[in-house]
């Protein structure tokens, strides 16, 4: 059965996959294909948050009343994630190999706790309280993951 | 559950800091130690000088980044918060740090009034720590191998430091043991039912996550930590029961199931999808191999015993295991950790309105690759020593001190680094 953890785990890991393809452009010095991989990178992650913060977190608030806990936290690391992949976006234009990757460490330690975080804990305790609006939660999800 | 995943429950830096930049310590002087102590400390693995040495790394270097890094990574891996986690590491680190060093003191000298103070000690301390993790952990339903591995990791630690206070009681002279034998499986709940599971329950995450490699596969990680369990507690009741047969087969079950580890994660670490080689994945290569290597030597001397008894076996034995293979896996997290922890406290004070610098600008990679050298350099003197003592102890001693003293020294420069950091957030959040 498709779980909220499910899908989500498995959208987190396509992001992953994403990274890994900009960071062996990189490596192969590839400047241009390195941007354009990183930049679908982006817009998978950005289209991520997008589902996560329009959909998934305000039903979570909305059923169980914290609107303060483990969303909010989720929200500050977003914002902290998009800053990271700007200052990537950046690296990359300007043909710096080395800044990109001190940034890429981050960014792949950052993005992985966040993600463990959230395949853990959260979509856990999403699955758990809002199992009678499953479907409908998902269907929504779907369909904003696949608007990059 | 309100609370769950709020930064202010985050463990301040300083909680797990200070266990990181004290560990170093007593790796040089382990190091130092060996130098001093020359070819006297290898005559044999009972001498006063290795016994000392073993525990300096042991509990001095290895409890102490283990427990420093529980104390972090329990809320973040299992949502799992420590009561005033500072005062918690203020106290774990001040009993670790005496408790190691009376210890060392006690078996250097021979002295059994230190040696029961330090297991008092210590024993209070791990206690202390125990207590303060359960209550954090109660309540936590075991939903991935790691939450699953460290709870089991837990009940090795209890393990092993029981084990430890009846040692060191029994050479006190309040009653008599078979120490030998106690002290191999001392030694096996120790790396094996509490330092390798803990190791595995973490690897399972930051393998993967370090390294982008596919994860571990679910049925292995969720098996490995309660096979390995299983093995002490049948070596221990063997023992009880004075059969040595069973206790060499669950000796040699643990061995398997360590090279087996080992194995699967080279394999993952081959499909890694990170471009580069860092000094992480290099330490990680390495005591992978380190450990292999001695684990087959542990194999064989469950099937053939005396080889237990050729010259050298044992030392050479605990040098691959303990510093060729635990260390350099821990030295390689520290050096991923120490950066990341930095860059999030930055960036958490700098409330994303002020950015933090890259890790690799608080923490730079040659200065990682020049120590990783000198540590392999150390090790390679180490166990030529086991064989030339009388030439190479003292020059493996002083590379290996120098080695950590190299690592706490790169650990420094990024806290300093974070300081200064820090200082400019403050003025720019008061500027702006």
């Amino acid at each position: 059965m498709t779980t909220i953890r499910s899908f989500m785990t498995d959208d987190h890991r396509r992001c992953d996959d994403l990274f890994a393809e900009a960071e062996q452009a990189v490596a192969k010095k590839d400047f241009e294909l390195a941007q354009a991989a990183f930049g679908h990178f982006r817009s998978a992650m950005l289209a991520h948050f997008a589902g996560e913060e329009n959909t998934l977190f305000p039903t979570f608030e909305a059923r169980t009343g914290m609107s303060m806990g483990p969303t909010q936290v989720m929200r500050m690391e977003h914002v902290q994630l998009r800053s990271l992949m700007d200052d990537g976006m950046a690296a990359l234009q300007a043909g710096n190999a080395d800044d990109y990757l001190g940034l890429a460490d981050t960014l792949v330690i950052m993005m992985q706790q966040h993600n463990m975080k959230e395949e853990n804990i959260l979509y856990p305790m999403c699955d758990q309280h809002l199992s009678d609006e499953l479907p409908a939660v998902l269907e929504r999800l779907e369909s904003e993951l696949s608007e990059e | 559950m309100q609370a769950l995943l709020a930064f202010e429950n985050a463990p301040p830096f300083t909680a797990p800091l200070r266990f990181f930049l004290t560990a170093p310590l007593f790796g040089v002087l382990a190091g130092l130690l060996v130098a001093f102590e020359g070819a006297d400390l290898f005559a044999s693995r009972w001498s006063p000088g290795a016994l000392a040495a073993t525990h300096l790394i042991t509990v001095g270097f290895m409890l102490q980044i283990m427990l420093g890094a529980l104390i972090q990574i329990l809320p973040v891996v299992a949502g799992a918060n420590l009561k005033r986690p500072l005062l918690v590491a203020r106290l774990v680190h001040v009993g670790l740090s005496t408790g190691a060093l009376l210890l060392a003191v006690g078996f250097l000298f021979e002295l059994p009034a230190f040696l029961g103070g330090a297991a008092a000690l210590l024993g209070v301390t791990v206690l202390f720590f125990l207590a303060a993790t359960a209550a954090a952990l109660a309540g936590v339903p075991s939903t991935s191998p790691t939450i699953r591995g460290i709870k089991l990791a837990l009940v090795g630690l209890f393990c092993v430091v029981g084990l430890g206070i009846a040692m060191a009681l029994a050479l006190a002279g309040a009653w008599s043991l078979s120490l030998p034998e106690l002290a191999d499986l001392h030694a096996g709940w120790g790396l094996g039912g509490w330092a390798a599971v803990l190791l595995a329950a973490l690897a399972y995450v930051v393998v993967p996550m370090f390294q982008l490699t596919p994860a571990y596969p679910a049925r292995s990680s969720w098996w490995f930590p309660v096979a390995m369990l299983l093995m002490l507690a049948v070596w221990s009741v063997a023992l009880l029961f004075e059969q040595s047969v069973p206790a060499r087969l669950a000796q040699f079950g643990a061995a398997l199931l360590g090279i087996a580890f080992a194995m699967q994660t080279m394999r993952l670490q081959a499909k890694r999808r990170r471009a580069r080689p860092d000094a992480t994945y290099r330490y990680w290569q390495f005591g992978l191999i380190a450990s292999v290597l001695a684990l087959v030597m542990l194999s064989v001397v469950a099937w053939w015993p005396e080889a237990g008894e050729l010259p050298g076996w044992s030392l050479l034995f605990g040098i691959l295991l303990v510093a060729g293979g635990f260390l350099p896996f821990m030295t390689g997290m520290l050096y991923k950790i120490v950066p990341f922890l930095s860059w999030m406290h930055l960036q958490n004070y700098g409330q994303a309105r002020i950015p933090a610098p890259a890790m690799n600008k608080i923490l730079a990679e040659p200065g990682m690759w020049r120590q990783m050298l000198a540590y392999f350099l150390a090790l390679a003197l180490l166990l030529a020593a086991v064989f030339f003592p009388a030439r190479l102890a003292c020059p493996a001693g002083l590379v290996f001190a120098v080695a950590n003293g190299w690592l706490g020294w790169n650990l420094l420069g990024a806290i300093k680094r974070y300081r200064s950091h820090f200082a400019d957030i403050t003025l720019k959040l008061a500027t702006s």
